[in-house]
């Protein structure tokens, strides 16, 4: 409760015995100054750290006077200091009990901790050595923990106070103390009312009024009530609770504002904020110094932290799921770059040397197994070939002028080979998805080439595509990897039959087999149209008929004709399988198809004309 | 927090069998506040769950750190003014299938400090409301992190960083940090800034965000100025005209307390929300 003298003489009577309790409190510990010197002392816990584990529990505390002590239960053995004072049985008596003093020592601090350290005795039914044991922790606890009168500590200054007038010991104060001598702007120009109070808190209620300066050192000053005056506060806490006033100014020096929630009328002062502001730009480059330092030792921990076991190779950073994205987008691009490089070879291709491209498409369709196993026995034989060949050559005298192309050459034809090949591939595997039901492959045009390549080499690496797209999300790495492997098997079998396809046709320039005919293609070719689009078209447009009229067959002009049937015929069958209502084909065109064709052609026929 | 403290020790005292197996360690640390002079802490934290409070206990600080002993260590470390928190890694990595550890600090209230919270995949909840801040660097990577400031600041701050990398990042009671100055360093994530509190001084905020969406959430009576400098960024400036190159609140001119906005951002939405 608040004992506020009114008149200085008033608080001279009283602040002799404070003062000079306070002045040495002011240099002493704290947990001496609210010691009595009749009780038993307890040292002050300065600092504490308990520590559990399954195999440890263990106690260290740092003491006031540089003292510590450590009791630590570690892998069936107890330690005080680092020495060992007996053994334990792990989940016995004597563990359970040092646990549960750690317990409760978790939630203590300074003095309870102590009294509860110093109060826990050897349990009453422990016998034995765990009682031996016990007994020993018990003295040593106490005996750290209970500090001799004679610890005064040998630093403290004898403070002498003497009187000449009634301000002397305010000035005694300011005077004697090197941390607050830099203070005494801080009673310049208040008032004459003071009400001093040194080393205890202070508390003005809610509803009391205090008038005059109030100044409170080493001490804590809660406000809920009115001060009409100046309020200063030197190395304590200041705590100003919602409703509280202060009518003058509030001037702090080495305290603490716990809270600020009241009404200052003439503002905060820091006195010391000159001090502060010489000091800044020294702790600001100590700050620079330290923060570099530290930051950089924490980033680079941090990093050690989160990194992950299951990247060995490039671990797994903080941007792991970004990396991740950066990497799966980065994936698709590569991947639709190579198609694109693809496609433009295979168009060149497709320009330059159709029929070659043909021919080894035709064989790769019908004979997909013996290519594969030629281009096999092909990709074994390619590199003894080109050293046989080089030998052949060298020896050969005459021919050592072919060797020289033939070391390079023979490794691109090769190559060429392969992508002559899989481009093949490509365009077959583009026709396929074309006459597929697949979404999104509604704009292939089958009579295209160009289409048909770009779409055949989307499909033959969309299995690499979409395992990067996976691989953006985390725990589905497995199934990215089973699609990455699914590609990679497509890849090798395209490459495997392209090449051996192209082998076989000697880069297409020998025909295996004969393209078989197909009416769509023929059509979409000769008009450059899409079929599928156009019959959409027209039976959205009312214009009648079916895409191949009724019971017609899309094939019946084709079979009618042979794998070398004339044009004239295929494209009458053609414009007869569309029927006669399509409006696109007109219903007299088919007569001449008719004619060459075999029955199918007939049921074909049949049907675009009923 | 400080029965949460018990408890979580209590748990782990009571039940040591169930720890065979694991390397889980609780440690709890502490340390008696000697002086009121200020004080500049680093706290450093990997993964895991992250609180920061403000206590009056007498304490310097108090901190509860549950880790996997194998791959961690705790760090506390008072040299003169300087106060090391946290935990750093001993192993090489961190078994992501483990992550349940977490660090508890509590500071003590008004004691001048400089913060530096430095702190990578966790979650974090702090709040910065009773200490005294002077200074303030926060940096996060991936992280969900929400940042309080409950109680006006006592001191004055010259500026305080935040850093996020790719992070759910909130911060509310911006005005009672008492900052002249706040910077939000933001790489892609969702930001969440609310510019209520007791400003009591006006303020500049830069912000200088990457891939993501911010919301800027705005207390009436605020004066707020805003200058963006983005790029494919869309801004929702509901309640806020535009004069010259800059947008301002309807009362810029008359409200007691300014904040001027500095808007650095690419791909991605900004939005301004006005809250009483």
């Amino acid at each position: 409760m608040l004992m506020l003298p009114r008149r200085r003489t008033r608080w001279l009577s009283e602040a002799l015995p404070l003062a000079s309790f306070g002045l040495a409190g002011l240099f002493g510990p704290p947990g001496a100054r609210a010691q009595s010197p009749a009780t038993p002392q307890l040292r002050e816990v300065v600092s504490k750290e308990v520590s559990v584990g399954s195999a440890e529990a263990a106690l260290r505390l740092d003491l006031a006077g540089g003292a510590d002590l450590e009791v630590s239960f570690e892998n069936g053995v107890v330690l005080v200091d680092g020495e060992p004072v007996g053994g334990f049985q792990p989940g016995g008596e004597l563990e359970r009990a040092w646990r549960e003093l750690l317990g409760s020592a978790v939630a203590l601090e300074n003095g309870p901790l102590a009294r509860a350290l110093v109060d826990w005795t050897v349990p009453a039914d422990m016998s034995g050595e765990d009682a031996d044991v016990a007994s020993r922790i018990d003295g040593a606890l106490e005996e750290a923990l209970t500090a001799d009168e004679a610890q005064a500590d040998p630093t403290e200054p004898s403070v002498s106070v003497s009187l000449g007038d009634e301000d002397a010991l305010l000035r005694v104060l300011l005077g004697s103390l090197d941390r607050f001598g830099v203070l005494e702007d801080a009673f310049e120009g208040l008032g004459p009312d003071f009400q001093v109070h040194v080393d205890e808190d202070v508390e003005v209620p809610a509803g009391s009024v205090v008038e005059g300066t109030l100044v409170v050192i080493e001490g804590d000053l809660t406000v809920a009530g009115e001060i009409m005056g100046d309020v200063v506060v030197i190395g304590g806490s200041l705590e100003l609770l919602e409703g509280s006033e202060v009518s003058g100014q509030v001037r702090f020096a080495d305290a603490r504002i716990v809270r600020n929630q009241g009404v200052v009328a003439g503002g905060l002062v820091d006195v010391l904020e000159d001090e502060r502001e010489r000091e800044a730009d020294l702790r600001s480059r100590l700050r620079s110094e330290v923060r570099d330092e530290v930051r950089s030792e924490l980033r680079r921990e941090i990093r050690d932290v989160t990194r992950m076991e299951f990247d060995d190779r490039d671990g797994f950073s903080l941007m792991a799921p970004f990396a991740a994205v950066a990497r799966g987008v980065g994936g698709v691009l590569e991947n639709l770059i190579v198609v694109l490089v693809l496609g433009l070879i295979g168009a060149a291709a497709v320009a330059f040397a159709g029929e070659n491209v043909d021919a080894i498409a035709e064989t790769a369709r019908r004979a997909p197994g013996r290519s594969a196993m030629v281009g096999i026995a092909g990709t074994f034989l390619l590199i003894p070939t080109w050293i046989l060949g080089a030998v052949a050559l060298v020896v050969s005298i005459v021919g050592i002028p072919v060797a020289v192309a033939w070391l390079p050459l023979f490794p691109m034809a090769a190559a060429a080979a392969g992508v002559l090949g899989y481009v093949a591939i490509a365009r077959n595997t583009g026709e396929w998805l074309a006459d597929s039901d697949y979404p999104w492959t509604g704009w292939i045009r089958k009579s295209n080439g160009v289409f048909t390549i770009f779409a055949g080499l989307l499909g033959l690496v969309f299995a690499f595509m979409a395992a990067n797209v996976i691989s953006i999300a985390p725990f589905l790495r497995f199934l990215s990897a089973l699609l990455t492997f699914a590609g990679v098997l497509i890849t090798l079998a395209a490459v495997q039959i392209g090449f051996g396809a192209v082998l076989l046709t000697r880069g297409g320039r020998r025909r295996e087999y004969w393209r078989s005919y197909d009416p769509d293609e023929a059509w979409e070719a000769a008009m450059n149209v899409d079929v599928d689009v156009d019959v959409e078209q027209a039976a959205r447009g009312g214009t009648g008929g079916g895409r191949r009229g009724a019971g017609g067959t899309r094939r019946g002009g084709g079979s009618g004709t042979g794998d070398k049937g004339s044009g004239t015929g295929d494209k009458g069958s053609s414009t007869g399988d569309k029927g006669s209502g399509t409006g696109r084909t007109g219903s007299g065109a088919g007569g001449a198809g008719a004619g060459t064709g075999g029955p199918e052609a007939a049921a074909g026929e049949e049907g675009d004309h009923a | 927090m400080r029965s949460l403290i018990a408890l979580a020790a209590a748990a782990a005292l009571g039940l040591p069998s169930l720890a065979q197996g694991q390397s889980w360690r609780d440690v709890t640390m502490s340390r008696q506040l000697e002086s009121n002079d200020p004080v500049r802490v680093y706290v450093e934290y990997g993964a895991g769950r992250f609180t920061v409070r403000s206590m009056d206990e007498g304490l310097l600080y108090r901190m509860h750190l549950r880790y996997d002993e194998e791959r961690f260590e705790p760090v506390s470390d008072l040299s003169g003014n300087v106060l090391r928190l946290g935990a750093e890694s001993v192993g090489r990595g961190v078994d992501f299938d483990k992550h349940s550890g977490e660090l508890e600090i509590e500071l003590a209230r008004g004691i001048p400090m400089d913060l530096d919270l430095e702190f990578g995949a966790v979650r974090a909840d702090i709040d910065l409301g009773g200490l005294a801040l002077t200074d303030l660097d926060l940096s996060t990577g991936a992280s969900e992190s929400t940042v309080d400031v409950s109680e006006p600041n006592p001191s004055t701050m010259g500026s305080a960083r935040f850093e996020v990398g790719a992070a759910e990042f909130t911060a509310r009671g911006l005005g009672n940090l008492n900052a002249e100055r706040i910077e939000v360093d933001a790489g892609v994530g969702e930001l969440t800034l609310w510019l209520d509190g007791r400003w009591q001084r006006d303020a500049a905020l830069a912000l200088n965000m990457g891939l993501g969406s911010l919301e800027l959430r705005i207390p009436e009576g605020l004066g707020v100025r805003l200058r963006k400098d983005s790029f494919l960024t869309s801004l929702d400036s509901e309640g806020l005209v535009k004069r010259g190159d800059a947008y301002y609140s309807l009362d810029w001119e008359d409200a007691s307390r300014k904040v001027t906005i500095d808007l650095d951002a690419a791909f991605g939405s900004v939005s301004v929300v006005w809250i009483r």
